[in-house]
């Protein structure tokens, strides 16, 4: 420790390291990327089928989202859906305390929810990222995606269609979900596919 | 100090969390379910075995006045390899952990090692107070976890335990207080009570 180190030492000690740490780095990042990718991927299928109730693996994924979802379209709002054979999926993204959330639900003909899925960037686990559970995600089955968009509250009534018990500990995730939603119902509220029979909701 | 007391005294007389009170606020933040608790205990135990042993190596080139500066240069590029790797090989428990990995770097176990110990012990002395430490940790942060995922959501590992065991049909309920953060920290209170209470000689 005694030792002296004159400023160029430290200078080219630095930049050394630096470089050496970011070279690491670099390979190690590109050579996973292929890999870290398909697993995003293959995880935005798993999401999407699961709506539905179809488990898939990450290995067949593609194959069995091949075989249960037709084309992606794009609403009148020029936002992204996805259809399957009694209904269509939504994409929902919003923020929740920490980064990003999103999520599908998958709706049969009178916009009621019959899957859920959630997922998170950052949110705290045990806490916000309980959002991700299926626990989470079957309070929403039953509830109605249209005429109002569904809201997350404390000691939610479990007979009203538009009310989901939000998650205790897990408050600002749960407004975010909340907004997510309202946000989802204002893209997609006017999907064809679901304003059929809204008539029949609102009585 | 004998090699031995490096890994043995972190577990008991100089655990980092209940003696030296290091890495609380991951301990806190972890803790309420079991498997994020244990994935990042492990996490933790490569990071700071691989920094001290990576620092200790380099102990004699350091100069003093940025050491600081390179203890975390080489710990942030550890985080993030073990972080790249997680994604790429447990996709899922890197989700899970999220943020917490990214915030090992901040980890007081990891800079209070190389600090006082890596940078000027020999690199396999090194090597074993990183994996003594590392332990020290993991052991306390597999209690809180196991503790409050048990009495806080009623499973271990997901598994229903107390529906299983049908204690909600007789009017068991969860403790919701448990899953918040500020249980951990009366549950932390309390080892290190009960740990004081056994090593009388670490009480002021």
């Amino acid at each position: 420790m005694a030792k002296s180190f004159s400023n160029r030492y430290i200078f080219i000690y630095s930049a050394a390291l630096v470089v050496v740490a970011a070279l690491i780095l670099t390979v190690v990042s590109v050579s996973l990327k292929p890999m870290q990718t398909k697993n995003q991927q293959a995880e935005a299928k798993q999401m999407i089928l699961k709506t539905i109730g179809v488990e898939a693996t990450r290995e067949n994924a593609d194959k069995l989202y091949a075989e249960n979802i037709t084309e992606d379209e794009l609403c009148d709002k020029g936002y992204i859906y996805y259809s399957y054979k009694d209904g269509v999926i939504i994409p929902l993204h919003g923020t929740g305390l920490w980064g990003p959330i999103w999520g599908y639900l998958a709706l049969d003909g009178n916009g009621t929810v019959v899957g859920a899925v959630f997922d998170h960037k950052g949110e705290t686990p045990g806490l916000g990222g309980e959002i991700a559970t299926d626990k989470f995600a079957q309070r929403f089955i039953g509830k109605k995606f249209s005429g109002q968009p569904i809201v997350l509250k404390k000691n939610a009534d479990k007979d009203n269609y538009y009310e989901v018990d939000a998650i205790s500990g897990g408050t600002m995730t749960s407004n975010g979900v909340t907004a997510m939603l309202e946000d989802a119902f204002e893209r997609y509220g006017s999907l064809k596919a679901l304003t059929i029979e809204k008539e029949e909701d609102e009585q | 100090m004998k090699n031995f007391d490096l890994i043995k005294l972190p577990f008991s007389k100089e655990n980092p969390i209940l003696v030296q009170v290091l890495g609380v606020c991951s301990c806190l933040a972890v803790t309420a379910q079991l498997k994020p608790a244990v994935v990042m205990a492990l996490s933790v135990t490569v990071v700071v075995v691989l920094a001290n042993v990576i620092v200790s190596l380099l102990r004699n080139t350091i100069p003093p006045r940025i050491r600081i500066i390179v203890q975390l240069v080489v710990v942030s590029t550890l985080v993030v390899l073990v972080d790249q790797v997680l994604k790429a090989y447990v996709y899922d428990v890197s989700k899970q952990l999220s943020v917490f990995v990214g915030l090992i770097i901040t980890n007081c176990i990891v800079m209070g090692r190389l600090e006082a110990f890596a940078m000027v012990q020999k690199p396999w002395a090194s090597f074993l107070d990183g994996l003594g430490n590392g332990i020290g940790y993991s052991v306390i942060l597999i209690v809180l976890g196991f503790v409050r995922e048990l009495f806080g959501s009623g499973t271990l590992w997901g598994y229903p335990v107390m529906e299983k065991l049908g204690l909600y049909s007789i009017g068991y309920e969860n403790n919701g207080l448990m899953i918040m953060p500020p249980m951990a920290l009366i549950l932390v209170g309390l080892i290190i009570w009960w740990h004081r209470s056994k090593n009388k000689d670490l009480c002021e």
